[in-house]
């Protein structure tokens, strides 16, 4: 199971304890009672899970075997039609190959960031609580706002950069095309790394003091201690961040769709900048500009599966380089 | 202060200023006049704070917010609710198959939720549940992965006498989850609620995929309504109306900070 090395973060399985079983109830009996009331308390999530994740990926397997276009009701089973053709399709190999790029791209660039502002805040300055909430707060606004802003930044006429660019004697740039609209987006996106500060900051401040004080008494630098001591005790927060980093941005849709030039740009994401035609973007195209439902569906499935390994490949990675063994509650369960 | 620290505490008020210059300009542009609009000005010669009343009033703000805090409000209720409810069930009870349950709890955490979204539209259309609030009712009934692990973490370490004396009168589980867990869990319940809120509150393809135009949410509303009658986006409307979007969700975080915190270090998976 690609979850395990959480799991055991997590210390979960062992954790629950059975109460002790009472002199005036049979254990057995007991024991029953209490499966069958673990079952009525998972009993919503299990439903939810089986309605509203596992039918619909099931669904959505079925219909990319299909060529069904959502709405005439005789849709024709093509087998792995679509599948053969997206692996052909040009236009589906160059976005699968920008989304990844863009992945490589925001994923180190959020994470060292917000590390960098965790390691900031985390020294004793005056005012270091305000300093934090500050940071963080572009991390709270919703994502249409977010793009909105930025839109309004990068707008050609009347944005504040070009605004600032003249003033430095720079030729203004159409920030929201090809090929800065990009560019745009990965600012847009590490305008928003203080979520990744405060997990950073979290694990920070689970390294204890000591290790550091006995690093320095032996003679080691700030990067030797930081290097040595800090990044192998957060590792396993810098690898939370890692894999629903990697999972998140794979699937960026909303952002690129909202800088686009055009107004209410929802209804068609084809007109956007191909720099920021993004895997999600593609997907909703041939779902709704298109209506190639199959080839859509998919899409989906392939990028259900790329996730799916690109996962299990960081796991294996993780439980051979991530650090687990600082927590002191996990030893004796 | 030595110099030291002096040079650090410049570095990061510039680097706050860095990140809160795009708020900056969102209130620059919010007051412009119209006619400012067209070319740069850095700043509006004459500030018009009568911009936020017409971004309420040139479009139907307020149903718009209506529709959002509805489904917000249904939506987070129901989850931290359920979530809680799953999670005393993961952390204070056993059975056969329990622990393989949890890990795909895990795993469902790691699932992208957009690659079921479009399936699930699909599904919902022929259930006639489009343009209706039933599928936030359904999402929020059947809880959320992160919740639940939040809520599992905090019962998990409530001490066992908690629940001893209840389970040798014959009280009933969901009676002690309901007297005595959640009478004790108001910390995480309140920044489940918040959580919840904001994320819904946010949702963007949620809605724009389920709702109809004159149904639909807040942040629908404002990426695509504020326009001229020319067509050409009014940005000092759009501005204003996205600060009174934004601002809610902002004083929830900042009288909750606590429990966002509190959320996204437990999320660190510690």
């Amino acid at each position: 199971m690609t979850a395990s090395p959480l799991t055991a973060t997590a210390g979960a399985p062992s954790r629950v304890r059975p109460a002790a079983a009472s002199p005036t109830t049979k254990p057995a009996r007991r024991g029953c009672r209490r499966a069958g009331a673990f079952y009525l308390f998972v009993a919503p999530w299990l439903v939810g899970l089986i309605g509203l994740t596992v039918f619909p990926l099931g669904y959505a397997l079925w219909l990319s075997m299909t060529n069904s276009d959502g709405l005439s009701p005789n849709a024709r089973f093509v087998g792995l039609r679509n599948y053969r053709e997206l692996l052909s399709d040009p236009q589906t190999l160059q976005v699968l190959a920008r989304t990844g790029l863009f992945t490589a791209v925001t994923v180190p660039a959020t994470i060292v960031g917000g590390l960098f502002l965790a390691l900031l805040v985390n020294r004793p300055i005056p005012g270091r609580a305000v300093f934090r909430t500050l940071l963080y707060l572009p991390a709270v606004v919703p994502p249409v706002a977010a793009s909105l802003t930025f839109k309004l930044i990068f707008d050609r006429d009347t944005g504040a950069a070009n605004a600032l660019l003249e003033a430095v004697g720079v030729k203004p740039v159409t920030w929201l095309t090809d090929p800065f609209a990009r560019y745009v987006l990965v600012m847009l996106v590490l305008w928003g790394c203080g979520n990744c500060m405060i997990i950073s900051l979290a694990g920070l401040q689970d390294v204890p003091r000591e290790l550091h004080e006995a690093a320095m008494v032996d003679g080691a630098s700030t990067w030797q201690s930081f290097r040595r001591i800090t990044v192998p005790i957060i590792s396993p927060v810098l690898f939370f961040q890692v894999v629903t980093g990697i999972i998140a941005a794979l699937q960026t849709f909303l952002p690129p769709v909202l800088l686009a030039p055009t107004a209410g740009a929802t209804s068609d994401v084809k007109a956007l900048p191909q720099g920021n035609t993004l895997y999600m973007v593609h997907v909703y195209a041939q779902y709704f500009n298109s209506a190639r439902f199959g080839y859509a569906s998919a899409l989906l499935w392939v990028l259900f599966v790329i996730i799916l390994i690109v996962t299990a490949l960081i796991f294996k990675v993780g439980a051979r380089t991530v650090f687990y063994g600082v927590d002191p509650k996990e030893g004796d369960r | 202060m030595s110099t030291r620290r002096f040079a650090l505490f410049i570095l990061l008020v510039a680097i706050v200023g860095l990140f809160l210059s795009p708020f900056a300009w969102l209130v620059i542009v919010a007051l412009k006049d119209p006619s400012e609009l067209a070319a740069l000005h850095w700043l509006p010669e004459h500030p018009r704070p009568g911009n936020f009343v017409e971004a309420v009033t040139s479009i139907p703000f307020l149903g718009y917010a209506r529709n959002s805090l509805m489904i917000a409000g249904i939506y987070s209720v129901l989850v931290t609710l359920t979530s809680a409810w799953v999670g005393f069930g993961f952390a204070r009870l056993s059975a056969p198959g329990k622990r393989i349950l949890f890990t795909i709890l895990l795993a469902t955490m790691m699932l992208p939720q957009i690659i079921t979204l479009i399936p699930t539209y699909l599904i919902f259309s022929k259930l006639g549940m489009v343009d209706t609030y039933w599928p936030w009712v359904l999402w929020g009934l059947s809880g959320a992965a992160f919740l639940i692990f939040l809520f599992r973490q905090f019962f998990a370490n409530m001490p066992r006498e908690l629940e001893e004396a209840a389970v040798l009168d014959g009280c009933s589980y969901p009676r002690i989850f309901w007297s005595i867990f959640v009478p004790q869990s108001w910390p995480v319940l309140a920044a489940s609620l918040v959580l919840s809120f904001t994320w819904s509150w946010g949702d963007y393809v949620g809605p724009v995929l389920l709702l109809s135009a004159d149904r639909t949410t807040l942040p629908v509303a404002i990426a695509t309504l504020y326009t001229n009658p020319q067509g050409i986006p009014s940005n000092n409307l759009l501005a204003a109306g996205s600060i009174i979007y934004i601002v809610p969700v902002l004083a929830l975080f900042l009288f909750a900070q606590r429990g966002f915190v509190a959320g996204f270090s437990t999320s660190g998976l510690k």
